[in-house]
């Protein structure tokens, strides 16, 4: 109990004093104020270095103390930094602080002050300062120099993505300083009137050499500049990994990622630092590093990848066990032993691992597109045995090693080649043949296909033949072929016989393929089907031989168009009784035929199908070159003979027989069609592809036609192009012709008859009429009386009243005489009469002057009138020029005849008076028409009509119109 | 712009001339004396070939500086480079200098341009831009072989570096990277500068040292270029 009093009242004195030192400290001004506070100014890293002690602290005296600082720039009402600094202080301490500034310090003034307190963060209530100490000024810019220019801060280096404050400095009152960052003008702000200062955010790396900022004055050559150095950011090294090969030696690598080297910094530097052993390296190169393993001594490892830079330091980790990071070396020394045929034994060394290790390796094998692989322990020798190879065949082998007993990665691979020995040809080659009868001899053509690398199992040098003759009496043959041939010609003295093909390798001979030839042709007449083909071929079926085949073959040509044929061959086995054969010569539009046999035991083939098609059937792109016969007026008739139906692109089913006609009526029988012109036709329909005529019926005479014929098959029909044209003759012609031709006949013939006859018919139906001047009567009266007798001919002339002065004096007086007897006649055509033929106008009729032509049925003419000469055509047009003319030429030619002897006076019907008339003159020349037609007669002055100049001009005419002036 | 101005010869020209007088130039020092005539024609032709080869890695030096100095028309006050041989002279004075002045000029100035050169290529950061410099030190590096080899055949002695006048690789204390980017482009242009002054210079003694009947065609020669 009285230690429990003794301790209570120990207590309480202690909390009395407590409270006591408290109430002093709140109640007096602190005593331990910062004192002696110093700034000091860094310019490189751009920091305010404070250093300040404490005074009245008693010996060993300690407490934690909060100083607050505040930072003015330029003026000290200007605090732009306050920051309490808590400390522990010491008797006797001095006090160090630090503050960075974004703006170089070279810019401004700054002025630092401070004051303390207690650290009473563990007792409530406000917190007593001391007394703030005075202001402390940090001015660099006295001892700046004696340059007028400044551009601060100087040379400094940040990472990329840094916001920087970049001033100048002016010291001779210029105000028109401009900057420039990589040439780019900046715009700033004044902090006054010497100081600009320019903010660049996140500034980006542009070069090693840094970016460069400069300020020159508007004036003078000044120039002063930085170099603000940006570099790239650190990165965290990835991918770190560490193996080894041979545990001797760790090889540690890591992706750097980018290079942050500088003209003012050194690229990252790598350390590898191991916590086991507390080894560590500086690593020369900078995406890898060898570890020298201690043997024996260490199997786990702790590593730690360091990169650093100026401003920067990054850390990756790595923990392992050495025996689980190994990474073998590739195998070596591969090599083959006891390569034959189908094995050969590999055999390959590796590196060792220590002692105790065993390698797992893997065995890969390359040959004939395929890969087989199998893993075989090794310790230090490897041994793998390949079985069930093919002979012949390049192989490629190759081998990588793991750790066995930790697996971590696999080894380079070594690769080696080998290649197996031949063997004898594993089978017979596929054989067939094609049997002809040349001159009563057999001649075989043998075909096979060349062996496949598989069944060769070498290069084949020849084929070797037997021809066995079944007959026993003609002995065998025995042929060799070199190899590249695939078939031969072979002319057998007999049909029946047994032929033997193997083919030779190097190494054997291969089985024997056995056909049996024989002279009956088999079952040729095998109806053909027709076969539909796909896309991928042809599917064949065929009925299962009631005796026993060893198999089937199908046969066909995959150029059918060609002379060659290429035949080709399908073997199958004697269950099959379907197949498709595909290839990839087949075309669309060709017909393949295809032939199946079966082969019997003995070797024989015997025809059992023949199937025809095509791949793809195409429509006709020919039509059928159509002959017309028959035409009548209403059929005629189309034939195309020479179409091959077996030779198109398609199987035909018929015919379309297109008929245009005006009408466009169809008769029965055929059905309208409109074609791709839009023309309407008839169509007729054939359905036989062997009917290969048509008689087009119910026609029209005398009509136009156009007729096509175009085959039709399952996929479509030929071009629509070359319509053939046509037109019906005319319905009565051939009757016309009927009746006609005996008609010619006959008239022809009773023509005949009569001219044989006329001499008779003459005197029967118009005898001759007499000649008076002929007549027995004239001559007597001819030598009785006148020679001068004539007889008028009255039905030529009309009499007017024309009166003839005949002046002929030498007959005036035989003329006198007989004037009662033999009178003048006079005659003038009738003037309403036309002429339409050269016939006489005016016709004088007087033997006197005619005597020659007064039989003929024309008369004698007015004589025509000398033609003008052209240069008077001209003065004819007028009445009087051409009268003048007129006379002028008359007059001369009237020179010539004897004056008195004819004149002609003629007087008009109209008895106009002669002058009244000369304006109706022609005014063209006179031309030699034969006949004028006038109705009105003008009267010519005499003299001007002239008579013909001599008797023997006896016709002549004047023509006194032109018909462009015509009366009517 | 002087850097970027120049004539327009080809390179297949130059390229030609200097691979054809290059295997002559060591023969310079170790053969008889064959005059100073040919020795001053090839360092002549390799002054040319020089000024060709730094046209190409000026352009990409400056690249690789970055604005404002690749710029055409950038032309800084030469602050911070005075100890570099400087290649601009009065022409009077130019005329007035003695041939045995002349040529240690020429030397001198190489001389140090060839050790600043080399502190270039210790800082370029890129491989190919290395090899270009070393290239271009090895070309100059001859010319201050061909140089020294006319000085010989004229009998005038070989000026002996001073010491402590030795560059130690950069022109003058750079105090920021921008300022030590501002002396990379001033070595460059007096470089240039000093090829081309060179060019006059060794024409100026070709013409000197030839028989006047043979000056007229070296003259016409010189026209020609």
């Amino acid at each position: 109990m009285a230690l429990f009093s003794v301790s209570k009242t120990a207590f309480l004195l202690a909390f009395l004093s407590l409270r006591t030192y408290q109430s002093e400290v709140l109640s007096e001004p602190l005593p331990w104020a910062p004192e002696s506070l110093k700034v000091s100014v860094n310019t490189t890293s751009q920091s305010l270095h404070l250093q300040w002690t404490v005074h009245n602290l008693a010996h060993h005296q300690e407490f934690r103390m909060v100083f607050q600082i505040e930072i003015s720039r330029i003026k000290t009402s200007n605090v732009i930094w306050v920051e309490n600094y808590t400390t522990t202080v010491k008797w006797n301490q001095v006090l160090h602080w630090s503050w960075e500034s974004k703006l170089p310090l070279e810019c401004a003034k700054h002025f630092i002050r401070m004051r303390s307190a207690v650290d009473a963060a563990k007792t409530p209530g406000p917190r007593v300062w001391s007394s703030w100490s005075s202001w402390e000024e940090a001015d660099v810019q006295n001892s700046l120099g004696q340059d007028l220019l400044f551009v601060f801060p100087k040379d400094k280096l940040v990472e990329e993505g840094s916001n920087v404050t970049i001033c100048y400095v002016s010291k001779s009152h210029q105000n028109n300083i401009s900057c420039y960052l990589e040439g780019v003008r900046m715009q700033g702000e004044q902090l006054d009137p010497n100081v600009s200062v320019f903010n660049l955010n996140h500034v980006a790396f542009i070069r090693e050499t840094g970016t460069n900022i400069y300020c020159k004055p508007g004036q003078g050559d000044g120039i002063k500049g930085t170099v603000l150095f940006v570099s790239k950011v650190l990165q965290e090294p990835k991918d770190f990994s560490c193996e080894t090969q041979d545990l001797m030696t760790l090889n540690c690598t890591w992706d750097p990622g980018s290079d942050t080297g500088l003209l003012k910094q050194l690229s990252q530097s790598y350390t590898l630092f191991e916590s086991f052993s507390g080894k560590k390296i500086l690593c020369k190169h900078k995406s890898w590093c060898l570890w020298q393993v201690a043997p024996e001594s260490q199997d786990m490892y702790n590593f730690t990848l360091t990169a650093e830079n100026y401003l920067r330091k990054r850390s990756v980790h790595l923990l392992f066990h050495l025996t689980h990071r190994v990474h073998p070396m590739a195998p070596f020394n591969v090599l083959f032993k006891n390569v034959n045929a189908t094995s050969a034994t590999m055999t390959w060394k590796v590196h060792a691992i220590g002692k105790y290790y065993t390698l797992l390796c893997q065995v890969e094998l390359y040959g004939e597109g395929k890969v087989t692989q199998h893993n075989v322990s090794v310790k230090v020798d490897g041994v793998h045995l390949f079985s069930g190879l093919e002979p012949d065949t390049e192989y490629l082998a190759q081998v990588r090693c793991a750790n066995g007993d930790h697996f971590w990665k696999w080894s380079e691979w070594t690769h080696q080649n080998f290649t197996t020995v031949e063997a004898a040809p594993s089978e017979a080659p596929d054989v067939w043949r094609n049997v002809k009868i040349v001159q009563g001899r057999c001649v075989v053509t043998l075909f096979w296909k060349p062996l496949s690398k598989l069944q060769a199992h070498g290069k084949i040098l020849f084929y070797n033949i037997v021809i066995e003759y079944l007959d026993r009496t003609s002995g065998s043959e025995v042929l060799s072929i070199p190899a590249p041939a695939s078939g031969t010609e072979l002319p057998l003295n007999q049909c029946s016989s047994q032929i033997r093909i193997t083919a030779s390798n190097s190494v054997g001979t291969s089985p024997a393929s056995v056909l049996v030839v024989s002279r009956e042709p088999g079952n040729e007449e095998v109806e053909e089907e027709r076969v539909k083909g796909t896309e991928d071929g042809f599917p064949l079926s065929w009925n299962p031989q009631p005796r026993h085949v060893t198999g089937y073959l199908v046969e066909w040509c995959e150029q059918p168009r060609d002379p060659p044929c290429d035949l080709q061959w399908k073997n199958l086995g004697p269950n099959v009784t379907s197949t498709v054969v595909s290839s990839d010569a087949f075309r669309p539009g060709v017909r393949y035929n295809f032939r199946i046999y079966g082969i019997s035991t003995e070797r024989v083939p015997c025809l059992l199908a023949r199937k025809t098609g095509y791949s793809q059937e195409l429509a006709p792109s020919d039509n059928p070159q159509v002959v017309m016969t028959n035409l009548t007026s209403h059929s005629f008739t189309l034939s195309w003979k020479n179409y091959s139906t077996e030779s198109q692109p398609s199987f035909i089913q018929g015919y379309h027989v297109y008929l245009k006609s005006k009408a466009g009526r169809c008769h029965s029988g055929s059905e309208k069609a409109v074609l791709s012109d839009d023309a309407v036709c008839c169509k007729y329909k054939i359905d036989n592809p062997e009917q290969k005529t048509f008689v087009v019926e119910n026609l029209q005479p005398e009509s136009f036609y156009e007729f096509l014929v175009t085959p039709y098959t399952s996929v479509g029909e030929g071009p629509h192009d070359a319509f053939a044209k046509v037109t019906t003759p005319d319905e009565y012609s051939p009757t016309l012709i009927r009746i006609l031709l005996p008609t010619v006949f006959c008239i022809l013939l009773i023509m005949i008859t009569c001219y044989l006859k006329s001499q008779w018919m003459k005197e029967k139906c118009y005898p001759d009429i007499p000649d008076p001047y002929k007549s027995s009567v004239l001559s007597l009266i001819k030598s009785k009386e006148n020679p001068h007798l004539t007889i008028m001919n009255i039905k030529d002339c009309v009499p007017d009243s024309i009166e003839v002065l005949n002046k002929q004096e030498g007959t005036r007086k035989s003329f006198t005489e007989t004037e009662s007897t033999k009178p003048t006649y006079l005659y003038l055509l009738p003037t309403e009469k036309r002429y339409s033929s050269p016939g006489p106008c005016i016709c004088f009729e007087n033997f006197t002057y005619n005597q020659a032509a007064s039989d003929s049925a024309s008369c004698g003419h007015v004589p025509a009138p000398p033609k003008a000469p052209p240069s008077q055509l001209g003065l004819l047009t007028s009445p009087e020029n051409l009268l003048k003319a007129l006379e002028k030429n008359y007059m001369n030619s009237l020179g010539e005849i004897p004056a008195g002897e004819t004149s002609l006076n003629y007087v008009s019907q109209l008895a106009s008076p002669m002058s009244g008339d000369m304006s109706n003159l022609p005014k063209n020349p006179p031309e030699p028409a034969l006949c004028s037609e006038y109705k009105m007669q003008m009267a010519i002055p005499l003299g001007l009509a002239s008579p013909p100049s001599s008797g023997s001009s006896s016709l002549s005419s004047i023509t006194l119109l032109d018909e462009g002036e015509r009366y009517h | 712009t002087h850097l970027r101005a120049w004539d327009s010869w080809g390179l297949l020209a130059c390229l030609c001339t200097v691979l054809w007088h290059l295997p002559a130039v060591p023969a310079l020092n170790r053969t008889g004396d064959p005059g100073p005539g040919p020795s001053i024609q090839k360092t002549y032709d390799l002054t040319r070939y020089l000024e060709h080869q730094l046209r190409s890695l000026a352009g990409t030096y400056l690249n690789y500086l970055g604005p404002p100095f690749n710029e055409p028309d950038f032309n800084p006050p030469r602050l911070g480079a005075e100890t570099l041989p400087r290649a601009t002279v009065n022409l009077d004075v130019w005329r007035s200098l003695n041939d045995k002045l002349r040529l240690t000029q020429n030397y001198e100035a190489y001389s140090h341009l060839l050790c600043y050169l080399r502190g270039l290529n210790r800082q370029a950061a890129t491989a190919e831009l290395r090899r270009s410099l070393a290239h271009f030190c090895t070309s100059l590096q001859g010319l201050l072989g061909s140089i020294a080899g006319v000085m010989a055949a004229l009998g005038y002695p070989l000026p002996q570096p001073l010491p402590g006048t030795e560059p130690t690789g950069a022109p003058g204390p750079a105090h920021s990277d921008f300022l030590r980017k501002m002396d990379d482009f001033w070595l460059l242009k007096e470089l240039q500068t000093w090829l081309w002054r060179s060019a006059k210079d060794f024409n100026r003694l070709k013409k000197k040292m030839q028989p006047p009947a043979a000056a007229v065609t070296l003259h016409l020669e010189a026209h020609g270029f």
